[in-house]
């Protein structure tokens, strides 16, 4: 154990305004820290894939940690930050986010689900102007997945604020808008539109819409061109501003780099595959507007190993997305270097699901000592653990100091 | 709207390829549904089958809050749903969906149905009655053999059959009946294929034009309401009404994967829909 004990790298000082290491501060409380037993038992370590796989069993871990499981799950620091570089930044009570256009504007579930214990809800993807979508049909199951084409439908920035932001405002949930465009200039005006607007808690740029003519893939693909969208929408707002990345792209590296040095606060990966499904009856693509965006299990490979490539090339937090169903897929996006996940295609099977995992997350944490699910981001990348070993430090992960 | 397990008692091949499931659900006859809404099942083996599958309320037992679901098997969904053994217990989603919207001075009810078409109005059949109307129920099928059996329906209602070959009732398109019922009818409320759908909204928007010369002797109506189009008193109102299917997602109006085009935008059928007055919605583009 005592090799393992954390220090403060002298290095990690030279980290401009970041001087505090968010990976120095392993938040062990005393309540966790007596427990080396339980904590050697299920350490997650390169070495060992098993820790993984305990938390598929709620009661194990239960059985585990006795009559204090509640108890010690409670302690358990879900807090992150997704714009630690950002004053007031975007403290999130829990790493469980539910993706855009698979909750709608929060509301539709009704008392269904309990939205207010959500990390965050990313709204339906906003436009400038409103949107009628694609033609119909516009969803369909495919092997281990479904495709969409909704064609962003939407009704427009100024309807979404209208509707539903004086509502956001009175939640504790922090709302981020997904935010669509045509070009630079549209991505911007949204952004100003939204900027200062009570109940918008932050932005993601979706520059990487498969399902319209122009959704603004163009900038998903170039890195100097989502470079600019970046800087130019950082320049519009003081938001937390998160950049969703597409999948379609040959190297998503030097975009993630554009990204964030256009000045992201976080990025989110990935969005969906682009894909086709066919009618075998009339002999014609299925969906209405040919092609779809693919999500659901299927892609989880896809965006394991893209936040993989992208935990690896930055230092802002990623927000892992894509075929995350279970606790073993949070695990597997936090261990790729996935500071927070979203939760999408698994809501419309279960609604209930988002809610379930954060419990999950947190007696799977106390089951296996971790005092924070921060000390698991990134444990899988090849940098290692923290100030050992080589390549670029693991992103941030930083936890914020309010407690609900 | 509701999330809860619903244990099946029964399940019965009804038709050729055609299932009758009867669910115990207490819990969805206390929401007390209405005709025309719907259920949205979920699939048992999540990393196989990632989307619910939406069914209409066939028939639902307020006292036992027995529910029945009627379906084809159509694909892996289904086949799965086919051999469900009583005791198994599936979560359920509902009720969902608006449902049809019947005046308080209708006497005459109108149903057509085309083929599994008869899922979506077969609620509707009980409530009217219920309600002491009286209800004539149009049914088309290909042939004979998947005409819905007539033990399946409450005896008062008068059911007349239409099958495209000739083999049973009328030969061809049960749209073929709907003329010699139009008079009668206060109201009519279909459910079946697009084209069907789409042949008797063209029906019904040249309805008064025809019938003009029957309203001689009665008052002049009042001006047109004022509802906006798609409220439940325009629908009320409206002489059909159809309910329409389409691939579902969420089922809850959050992901807008169910739309179909209507005179005012896009419609979500699970939302606004699944039932909608005819003249919301454009039929023209997809026929």
């Amino acid at each position: 154990m005592k090799a393992r004990k954390k220090v403060v790298p002298a290095t990690r000082a030279s980290g401009g305004g970041r001087a505090r290491d968010p990976f120095a501060t392993p938040r062990r409380r005393p309540a966790l820290g007596g427990v080396p037993a339980s904590r050697l038992a299920g350490r997650p370590s390169r070495s060992t894939a098993a820790p993984a796989h305990p938390g598929s069993q709620p009661a194990l871990a239960a059985s585990r940690a006795g009559a204090t499981a509640g108890d010690r799950a409670a302690t358990v620091d879900l807090t992150i930050d997704l714009a630690p570089g950002r004053p007031g930044g975007l403290p999130l009570r829990n790493p469980i986010l539910v993706a855009s256009g698979t909750f709608g504007y929060g509301v539709e579930y009704g008392d269904v689900v309990d939205v207010q214990r959500l990390g965050a809800i990313c709204c339906k993807g906003t436009t400038l102007k409103p949107r009628i979508g694609n033609l119909p049909p516009r969803v369909t199951e495919t092997p281990a997945g479904m495709l969409n084409s909704i064609g962003l439908q939407n009704p427009g920035v100024d309807g979404v604020v209208e509707k539903y932001a004086g509502l956001w405002s009175t939640w504790q949930v922090p709302v981020i808008v997904n935010v669509a465009g045509e070009s630079i200039e549209d991505y911007v005006a949204v952004a100003r539109r939204l900027d200062g607007v009570p109940g918008v808690a932050g932005i993601e740029l979706n520059i990487s819409c498969p399902n319209v003519g122009k959704g603004g893939l163009q900038f998903a693909v170039d890195a100097d061109a989502a470079g600019a969208v970046t800087a130019a929408v950082r320049r519009a707002t003081d938001l937390p501003l998160l950049v969703k990345l597409s999948p379609n792209v040959a190297d998503v590296r030097g975009i993630a780099r554009a990204i964030e040095a256009g000045g992201a606060d976080a990025i989110s990966a990935i969005n969906t595959l682009s894909g086709i499904a066919m009618d075998r009856e009339h002999r014609r693509p299925l969906l209405g507007n040919v092609y779809g965006g693919l999500s659901g299990p299927a892609i989880k490979p896809v965006g394991l190993r893209v936040v993989y490539e992208v935990a690896q090339t930055v230092r802002i937090p990623v927000v892992g997305i894509g075929g995350i169903a279970a606790l073993e897929d949070v695990l597997d996006y936090l261990m790729a270097g996935a500071s927070a996940v979203q939760v999408g295609t698994a809501i419309f099977a279960d609604p209930t699901l988002p809610v379930r995992l954060i419990d999950e997350l947190a007696a799977w944490c106390a089951a296996n000592g971790l005092a924070s699910f921060r000390e698991l981001v990134g444990a899988a990348l090849p940098a290692g653990p923290r100030g050992r070993g080589r390549g670029r430090d693991r992103p941030s992960a930083q936890g914020v100091e309010y407690r609900p | 709207m509701r999330l809860a397990d619903a244990e099946l008692l029964d399940s019965r091949q009804i038709l050729p390829g055609q299932w009758l499931q009867t669910y115990a659900a207490p819990w969805l006859a206390a929401a007390n549904p209405r005709a025309g809404q719907f259920v949205h099942v979920r699939t048992p083996d999540y990393s196989g089958l990632v989307l619910r599958r939406p069914f209409s309320i066939n028939t639902l037992d307020r006292g036992s809050g027995a529910l029945t679901i009627h379906f084809r098997i159509t694909g892996k969904g289904t086949e799965w749903l086919a051999r469900a053994r009583p005791g198994e217990r599936l979560e359920m989603l509902g009720p969902l969906g608006r449902p049809f919207e019947i005046d308080p001075r209708t006497r005459h009810v109108l149903l057509v149905a085309g083929g599994l078409g008869i899922a979506g109005v077969r609620a509707l059949a009980d409530e009217a009655l219920e309600q002491g109307r009286r209800v004539t129920l149009l049914f088309g099928a290909a042939r004979a053999a998947e005409v819905y059996p007539s033990t399946l329906l409450p005896p008062e209602v008068e059911y007349v059959v239409a099958t495209d070959d000739g083999t049973l009732g009328h030969g061809g398109f049960v749209t073929d009946l709907v003329p010699a019922y139009e008079a009668w009818a206060d109201q009519a409320f279909a459910c079946g294929p697009w084209p069907m759908l789409a042949t008797l909204g063209s029906l019904a928007a040249g309805r008064d034009a025809r019938l003009g010369v029957a309203r001689l002797g009665r008052k002049p109506r009042r001006a047109p309401s004022n509802a906006p189009r798609g409220s439940t008193q325009a629908r009320r109102k409206a002489w059909l009404q159809v309910s329409l299917e389409q691939h579902m997602g969420c089922a809850v109006g959050a992901c807008l994967g169910c739309v179909v085009f209507g005179v005012d935008g896009p419609q979500r059928v699970c939302r606004e829909g699944p039932v909608f007055a005819a003249d919301e919605i454009l039929w023209e583009p997809v026929a």
